[in-house]
């Protein structure tokens, strides 16, 4: 479970986080949206303490974000974390990028992390590419070997921030079917996005971000039939656009 | 044309001085890498202190790089060989002053801690372009700051600096010309040694020419390959 409890975090004056609660419960799927700067892709960094933040508190499974003590990088190995333009080591092959840290981290001889690797290339349906490089692959492509990269942690949690916003349209289903999959199979996910079929299939919780402040959360049918605020109203009819 | 001037091309390599040119040949390869193996690691730690975390270590990075960039080479030679040994207090420095080529350490480690700092400064705009997204993808995976280094963070930067790493291991041979002022035999020196002894100091200075010209473009043959088998594909234009 994460529990996020009333966090503050400022860039110098700037307010960009304000007094954000949310629980995420095992197995749940939360969707994160909202409009440019709002602070979705801060409020991730503060979970995986990638990010510090000023005021309040962050616990996974109970374990605290910000107390001193806690060892961030092995928190860290519990929550898996893709991103916009997917980050894969360029440097890398697809099956090095997934072993390398299982292998470092974990200490998993070569053989257990590439039997791993293959299990999850078979889940991502990219078990030809095992070998390519990452600018040898389509943005689809990079996006799963990109989440078959931080499952390979055996996470507990899964932060997606804006997997397909960088996708031509044609790529952005293959991404979303792996994720839909993940969230059907229980993983407990907290995903930044605006695909909003994507949110009606799996959400179980939809929370609207504005100037630093959730602003507004509920179910899919809550949110999407129902807003609140004239702001959410606003992002919707745009987004739908 | 009169040039009242007798030619002897021979002196490049009637003996004994066509092997004094080809000995100070391989004194300058030697240095060369020797001093390119020195810059390369040195370069690359302080290139990765000046951009981590911890501000005592940004400052030593940054103020290791402005000591060895803004004081001429041909100085800092000079400061190494007769002040360097006494940086290691009175006896010890008696013992490395009585050293057999001690000007030849001297020469490799003064070159390749300057060149370390060019190295530094290309790396650095290396990593400057890497996304703060690749570092935090590295680390979100559990991996440690060290580990990430290692293992992402500076290979992808080297790949990245190929282009002027390729200058600069260049100029490390260049470079190793300076260090014939504190008597070390390498090519230049062996010119300027043939011109004392036949007076033929234009046929040596051509020779010794042409030899940092074919050194040099040796150089930079063996560095295409080097980005030929490491150039990340696709990415250059990302
Ligand atoms: N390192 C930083 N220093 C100062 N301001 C920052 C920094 N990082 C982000 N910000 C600001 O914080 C605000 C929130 O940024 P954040 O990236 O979290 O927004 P976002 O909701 O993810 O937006 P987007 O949809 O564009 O990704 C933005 O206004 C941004 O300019
Ligand atoms: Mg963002």
């Amino acid at each position: 479970m994460i529990e996020i409890n009333k966090i503050n975090k400022w860039y110098g004056d700037f307010h960009v986080l304000q007094d954000v609660d949310e629980v995420i419960e095992h197995g749940q799927t939360v969707v994160i949206c909202g409009p440019s700067g709002s602070g979705k892709s801060t409020l991730l960094r503060c979970i995986n303490g990638l990010e510090p933040f000023q005021k309040g508190e962050i616990l996974v499974d109970k374990t605290s974000v910000k107390d001193p003590k806690t060892d961030l990088y092995k928190l860290r190995e519990k929550i898996g974390m893709v991103f916009q333009r997917f980050e894969l080591y360029p440097h890398m092959t697809a099956m090095e990028n997934i072993t390398l840290a299982p292998r470092k981290v974990r200490k998993w001889s070569k053989e257990r992390a590439q039997d791993k690797a293959m299990e999850l290339l078979k889940r991502v349906g990219m078990v030809d590419k095992a070998d390519a490089y990452p600018a040898n692959l389509s943005g689809g492509q990079q996006q799963r070997i990109a989440i078959a990269r931080s499952l390979a942690m055996e996470p507990a949690y899964m932060m997606f921030d804006e997997p397909t916003s960088a996708l031509d349209p044609e790529m952005i289903k293959e991404v979303l079917d792996v994720m839909v999959e993940l969230a059907k199979a229980g993983m407990t996910m907290l995903c930044v996005t605006h695909e909003m079929g994507f949110a009606k299939e799996v959400a179980d919780e939809i929370i609207f971000m504005d100037k630093g402040k959730i602003v507004e959360r509920g179910t899919y049918d809550d949110f999407f039939n129902n807003p609140q605020t004239d702001r959410a109203k606003l992002f919707l009819s745009q987004i739908l656009d | 044309m009169n040039f009242a001037y007798d030619f002897d091309w021979s002196v490049l390599w009637r003996d004994p001085y066509g092997v004094m040119l080809i000995k100070g040949l391989g004194m300058t390869i030697f240095l060369g890498i020797s001093a390119w193996i020195i810059a390369m690691a040195v370069g690359i730690a302080v290139g990765t202190l000046r951009i981590t975390k911890y501000r005592l270590l940004r400052m030593i990075g940054t103020a290791y790089v402005e000591v060895f960039r803004n004081i001429p080479l041909l100085v800092q030679m000079f400061f190494w060989f007769y002040a360097g040994p006494m940086l290691f207090g009175e006896t010890l420095s008696r013992q490395i002053n009585r050293l057999d080529g001690l000007a030849i350490y001297v020469s490799i480690i003064g070159l390749g801690l300057y060149t370390a700092s060019r190295i530094a400064e290309h790396l650095r705009a290396g990593f400057a372009s890497i996304s703060k997204d690749q570092y935090h993808a590295v680390l979100s995976t559990g991996m440690t700051q060290v580990q990430m280094y290692r293992y992402v963070i500076i290979p992808y930067a080297l790949r990245l600096t190929i282009p002027p790493l390729t200058t600069e291991f260049l100029t490390v041979f260049k470079n190793t010309s300076i260090v014939m002022t504190i008597g070390v035999a390498e090519l230049t020196f062996q010119s300027y040694q043939i011109d004392a002894e036949t007076f033929h100091g234009l046929e040596a200075t051509t020779g010794a020419m042409f030899i940092y010209l074919l050194l040099g473009m040796t150089v930079v043959k063996f560095m295409d390959l080097v980005e030929r088998k490491y150039k990340i594909q696709g990415l250059m234009g990302r």
